[in-house]
């Protein structure tokens, strides 16, 4: 019987079956997490509190533009495409979930010129374009804020159509330039319905752009909006959730528009002292577990909140370091990363935010 | 030897002992030094290092800022409350290299422009481009603005009419990136020594149309300094937005200078009876095609705008303010004598944020934009004879 160094050939045997088995076992769990976060990064330390940072783009790094101007809305679909607004460049631009640079579409154009100027608007054109949101067919829903529309996509970039136009009155009426149109900030797509918010209320369409439904009203009373700029629904569809952003407040609201709670409260003024719970909410997001992510330009975090109206956590500060903000904007959700507007730092962020 | 040794031992030990009183002496003088400097450092240091700029509560900027915190409400609001609001604008520790009051952007403008957008409402910069694809704050382009961008290089700022003494232009540094204009020459975030509230000339907001059964609701001060900051102490500090304050840096607008000598009325010019003409009181008609006129607000409709020939007793006398003529862009009605054609009075019905039920044609702009730009030239109401005829009689013949 041979022997290796006083080993026996079945002791060798079996020591190595176990080191075959333990790296066998290793590189299942690496692919298992490798195939869930589909070959993302793994997230660094940050010194901000509960962010982990994976990575940081601060545009498409080619062609002209090769920087966002002041990037105000993320979106990531099932696939793993993230669409990005370039607010001030009027267009979109699109990377895949390690960052890199796949396309853009969306050029500057005028739908509702003021008196003697022209329509320079072609379909896809946009005008300062806000939030978006993706529907099932993985569709790009673009709140373009000064054509008064939103502009609808497919997933490759070409244009399918727009709604509401821009020159006509939208149900009892909406805040677009000379009462026609919306002044859209954000956009939600659920099912077959599209939530836009305007300036002082919500405006609900199917998804080829037929009006629904309006609610929400100017006012400083329960449910009333001043310039929301942030709109989400729940997984089940049941709750639209609302930045009601001058307010310094978000508002779960039923589909058909009744409050069921409010996080923060309406400033009152220099000698208000409530410390309040948000200051500026702006963009939303509903995570897998079904709370909600509120992105607060103003205390520069990301703040989590219960289904049903509690604070959880909050995360990250000001700054300019990998996991930090600057007047971010919006937020969205892919697998267990999020993905962070964060327009002041001209740049968007994948991060992983603790629970 | 022993003598000697124990000599030299003792000179040697009172050398030591002196040599250690030296060094004592000199090490108590240099630590006095440094703790006479930790102590001024940390005086100075202390204030700034003790606000917790992540947990803060804004109490200790207020404690050394308070003189110059005066804010309404709203996002602009709070300074003094147990808020974020200081760290929401300043960081103490984290402002960008370059910048300026440790603000989180650049400059002032990038740091404004990050809510005043457009997306949160109120006089934004952008919306004629928005709506023309030209910019009028492009000196090539036709429309005019108060250019605070931050691609101008001039770093002195040249105030068309600015010299009070010939009419003419003058210079002057402004606290914008290389002495340019910026947000923060007209407006004071904080609320600090700002004018008295008036209406504005417009309708924009519910919260404007919610205020007209209520003045108080929409009467504000847009945050408007009673003087612009500026290293000139030539500007003079206004406390009523009017001539006088357009003056405050346009003095030589005023009446009867060589270079532009139509006349325009000031609290500071004006030696005719009676108070002179500000916005809150000026002599508007009474109505759509009414011959008389009572003392009023300039903004709202647009019966203060013209002042037809021959004068009521309210005007005669008076000449206009500025912002007669200079506003955002507006059709004013057709002067015939004293009637406005009432199809032509602007409607403030029509209101940004309001259903329109029935809907009417407008041309009330989503946002104000005077006196940040305009498509006219030099901030002008109307163009041509439409302007002329607001105050002056068509010639006969």
């Amino acid at each position: 019987m041979s022997r290796v160094r006083g080993f026996t050939a079945r002791q060798t045997f079996t020591a190595l079956a176990i080191v075959l088995v333990v790296v066998l076992v290793a590189l299942l769990v690496y692919l298992y997490f490798f195939l869930r976060d589909g070959g993302i990064p793994q997230p660094k330390p940050t010194s901000s509190p509960g962010v982990e940072s994976v990575w940081e783009l601060y545009g498409p790094g080619e062609g002209d533009l090769p920087r966002f101007d002041g990037p105000m809305g993320v979106v990531v679909s099932e696939d793993g495409r993230v669409y990005v607004t370039d607010s001030g460049n009027n267009r979109i631009c699109v990377f895949d979930t390690q960052g890199r640079f796949q396309s853009t579409f969306g050029s500057f154009g005028i739908a509702k010129p003021s008196q003697g100027a022209t329509v320079t608007y072609e379909p896809g054109s946009l005008n300062y374009p806000v939030g978006l949101d993706l529907d099932d067919d993985g569709n790009v829903y673009v709140a373009s804020f000064y054509n008064d529309s939103i502009e609808v996509f497919d997933a490759e970039g070409t244009p399918l159509r727009r709604f509401p136009d821009p020159a006509t009155v939208v149900g009892r009426g909406g805040s677009g330039y000379g009462g026609t149109g919306i002044a859209v900030t954000d956009v939600a797509v659920h099912g077959d319905r599209v939530y836009a918010t305007d300036a002082y209320q919500v405006v609900i369409f199917t998804r080829e752009g037929e009006f629904v439904d309006q609610w929400g009203k100017p006012g400083r009373g329960e449910g009333d909006l001043d310039h929301p700029n942030g709109i989400a629904v729940s997984r089940d569809g049941e709750t639209i959730y609302v930045s009601d952003t001058n307010h310094g407040r978000v508002t779960a609201f039923t589909t058909a528009g009744d409050v069921l709670w409010q996080v923060g409260t309406i400033p009152e003024g220099m000698d208000d002292r409530t410390a309040g719970d948000l200051q500026l909410p702006r963009g939303l997001a509903v995570d897998s577990d079904g709370s909600l992510l509120v992105t607060d330009a103003f205390s520069f975090e990301i703040i989590r909140i219960s289904a049903e109206g509690e604070v959880l956590n909050r995360y990250g500060v000001r700054g300019v370091e990998p996991g930090q903000w600057n007047f971010a904007n919006d937020v969205s959700v892919f697998r267990s990363f999020a993905l962070v507007a964060d327009k002041g730092n001209g740049r968007v962020q994948m991060v992983r935010l603790g629970r | 030897m022993a003598v000697s040794l124990l000599s030299s031992s003792v000179v040697a030990r009172a050398c030591t002992t002196t040599g250690r009183r030296t060094h004592l002496i000199v090490s108590m003088q240099r630590g006095l030094i440094v703790a006479v400097l930790c102590v001024a450092v940390l005086s100075i240091a202390v204030p700034a290092h003790a606000y917790d700029e992540v947990g803060g509560t804004g109490g200790p900027c207020v404690g050394c800022h308070g003189g110059s915190v005066n804010s309404p409400s709203g996002p602009h609001g709070g300074y003094t409350a147990t808020s974020k609001k200081c760290a929401t604008c300043h960081s103490a520790h984290k402002a960008p290299a370059g910048g300026i009051v440790l603000l989180p952007a650049a400059t002032v403008l990038a740091t404004c422009q990050t809510c005043h957008d457009g997306t949160s409402g109120q006089g934004v910069y952008g919306v004629i481009k928005a709506r023309t694809g030209v910019d009028p704050a492009d000196p090539a382009e036709s429309g005019a603005a108060h250019r605070m961008l931050d691609r101008e290089v001039d770093p002195i700022t040249a105030i068309p009419g600015g010299d009070s003494a010939g009419g003419g232009a003058r210079t002057a540094a402004f606290s914008g990136t290389a002495g340019g204009l910026t947000c923060s020459d007209c407006h004071s975030p904080h609320g600090s020594n700002v004018v008295a509230a008036f209406t504005g000339d417009r309708a924009r907001s519910t919260t404007d149309t919610a205020g007209l059964d209520s003045p108080s609701n929409f009467y504000s001060t847009r945050l408007l300094r009673q003087r612009p900051t500026s290293t000139d102490a030539a500007y003079a500090s206004v406390t009523e937005y009017g001539s006088d304050w357009c003056a405050a840096c346009h003095a030589g607008r005023l009446s009867w200078h060589e270079l532009y000598n139509h006349p325009v009325e000031a609290a500071t010019t004006y030696t005719g009876p009676g108070s002179a003409f500000t916005y809150e009181s000026v002599a508007r008609l009474t109505g759509a095609g009414a011959s008389t006129t009572t003392l009023g607000s300039l903004g709202r409709n647009n019966f203060g705008y013209v002042m037809p020939d021959p004068r009521t007793a309210e005007q005669s006398g008076h000449e206009p303010i500025c912002q007669q003529c200079h506003e955002d862009a507006r059709d004013v009605g057709d002067v015939t004598l004293r009637t406005v054609d009432a199809t032509e009075v602007f409607k403030i019905t029509d209101v940004d944020g309001l259903p329109s039920d029935p809907v009417v044609n407008s041309d009330n702009p989503r946002f104000q934009v005077f006196p940040h730009e305009s498509e006219n030239d030099a901030f002008l109401i109307e163009t041509d004879n439409d302007l002329c005829l607001n105050c002056h009689k068509q010639p006969a013949g």
